[in-house]
């Protein structure tokens, strides 16, 4: 009589843990496909750049100010006709900044939490000083935010002249050669 | 018109001779040998004011004595805009003299610098935010963005750490993993990375900024930190005792110098004033590449401010 009513509790259990196990596979993978998604939008943007870069003065190649000054203004004219229909929200998805908060979670917790808010604290530029624009410039007198290690490993890497970047809590998607809003994210961190 | 013309420059010509008395008064007590590899260490920088050109104007008149051959830039080169008119004022103005006389500067970029100073031509990046140089044979410097710490820039200062056999490994970059300034203090999170890193494969000194002092930080697990962030901005009373300190200075502006020779690294630190503010010896006891735990460590030996 028991031995049957042991049975079916572990068959009870072995469904339960296959359900468990195939929710959070599927969890997963539809983060996976968010994350890719979000990969193809910025390599598309950076694809876009380097196309555009060709249409205005190498910034490679200055190494006097006046050159810097004018290759980066060049490529930001560029950029902004380029993507003038770009909306908030382009790349930085609703599905992207769900996923997104999830991998920043970890990183504000415990003790390399207090370690990473401090940072963020200290560095960061307050908000009211830096308009979210979608192709806006960020603010030459404005300091960047340090960006801590730990969420520099939890978030998908970025080509070379992309950044994360935060203001106040929110996050943006920086463009270092045209110092260009790309996109961004409100309230990425409590 | 013409008179006010000859006040400003006799102006100039004074207080140009008075950095020049001022560091000659204070001798630079350096070894001052003559094969030996020289340069000096500036940090926050680039305010455009009156405070980094009276210190630019000690530290050049300081080269007549120790003639460096180069200078290292712990970040925050450029605050505030930077156009190009930026880059005259808070660069290539202050530091005319030194630029003159073919000295090449090495920045690190800070939080208030833009990512595209890497071109400028006269900060010596060749286009990248990290990058090794080695001026010497035996020598070999790495320059990190403490900004943006990402792992792409983790696996590379693994990979060149790994790969330098020189006896001396010399990082520099902005943000302090050791500080007691209490505005910024330790970077902790930065530590977390950087530390096992720099033990594995042996780095002796490390140089920082971003707090507005100067602070040498007792040698932590083999490794000499200092923090040089008064160049152009000072927080006064900023260090806080936390029992990090070796030697602080939270009182005015300074800048250092430092002599290569052999296993010894021998710095002097002067203040804008014309003061020796610290000076000393990091010897060096480890062959190249050993674990950092496998000998006595560098050890530091404070030595007393020349006396006049």
């Amino acid at each position: 009589m028991r031995k049957p009513r042991l049975l079916s509790a572990l068959a009870l259990l072995m469904i339960w843990l296959a359900s468990a196990w195939t929710v959070r596979v599927g969890a997963q993978n539809a983060d996976a496909k968010v994350l890719a998604e979000f990969k193809a939008k910025v390599d598309a943007y950076d694809a876009l750049r380097k196309d555009l870069a060709k249409k205005a003065p190498p910034l490679e190649k200055a190494d006097d100010p006046h050159e810097i000054a004018i290759a980066e203004k060049a490529l930001a004219e560029q950029i902004k006709i380029a993507r003038a229909n770009a909306k908030p929200g382009d790349i930085f998805t609703p599905e992207t900044q769900r996923v997104f908060k999830r991998l920043l979670s970890p990183t504000l917790k415990g003790d390399e939490g207090v370690e990473n808010k401090t940072v963020l604290k200290e560095d960061r530029p307050p908000a009211a000083k830096i308009p979210l624009r979608v192709n806006g410039e960020y603010p030459k007198d404005q300091p960047l935010s340090t960006v801590p290690p730990d969420m520099l490993r939890a978030l998908p890497p970025l080509p070379e002249a992309v950044q994360y970047r935060f203001v106040g809590k929110h996050l943006i998607l920086y463009c270092t050669r045209g110092n260009l809003i790309v996109d961004y994210m409100l309230n990425a961190i409590p | 018109m013409r008179t006010s013309r000859h006040i400003r420059l006799a102006g100039l010509l004074i207080t140009f001779l008075t950095a020049t008395l001022v560091v000659a008064a204070q001798d630079v007590t350096l070894p001052r040998k003559q094969s030996t590899l020289k340069f000096a260490v500036i940090g926050d920088t680039g305010t455009g004011d009156s405070n980094q050109y009276r210190v630019a104007k000690v530290l050049a008149a300081a080269r007549q004595t120790f003639p460096f051959e180069f200078v290292v830039m712990v970040g925050d080169n450029m605050y505030g805009a930077d156009n190009p008119r930026d880059y005259e004022k808070k660069f290539e103005i202050p530091y005319k003299p030194i630029l003159d006389a073919g000295v090449k500067f090495y920045a690190a970029l800070g939080n208030h610098d833009s990512p595209n100073q890497k071109q400028y031509k006269l900060f010596n990046m060749n286009g990248q935010r990290f990058y090794t140089f080695k001026p010497k044979d035996g020598v070999r410097f790495f320059a990190l963005d403490s900004n943006y710490m990402d792992p792409e820039q983790l696996q590379w200062a693994e990979k060149e750490l790994k790969a330098s056999g020189s006896d001396w490994k010399i990082a520099f970059f902005h943000h302090p993993l050791y500080s007691s300034g209490e505005r910024h203090g330790s970077d902790t999170a930065m530590k977390d990375q950087l530390e096992p890193l720099f033990q594995r494969y042996s780095v002796d000194v490390v140089l920082t900024g971003h707090d507005h002092v100067y602070e040498r930080i007792k040698p932590q697990k083999g490794i000499q930190y200092f923090v040089v962030g008064n160049s152009a901005k000072v927080r006064k009373g900023d260090l806080e005792e936390i029992g990090l300190t070796a030697k602080g200075f939270d009182t005015g502006y300074g800048f250092m110098l430092v002599e290569l020779d052999g296993d010894q690294f021998h710095f002097q630190v002067i203040s804008d004033a014309g003061k020796t503010i610290d000076s000393g010896t990091v010897v060096r006891n480890r062959q190249p590449n050993a674990p950092a735990n496998a000998a006595p460590d560098t050890v530091t030996v404070p030595k007393p401010p020349a006396k006049k």
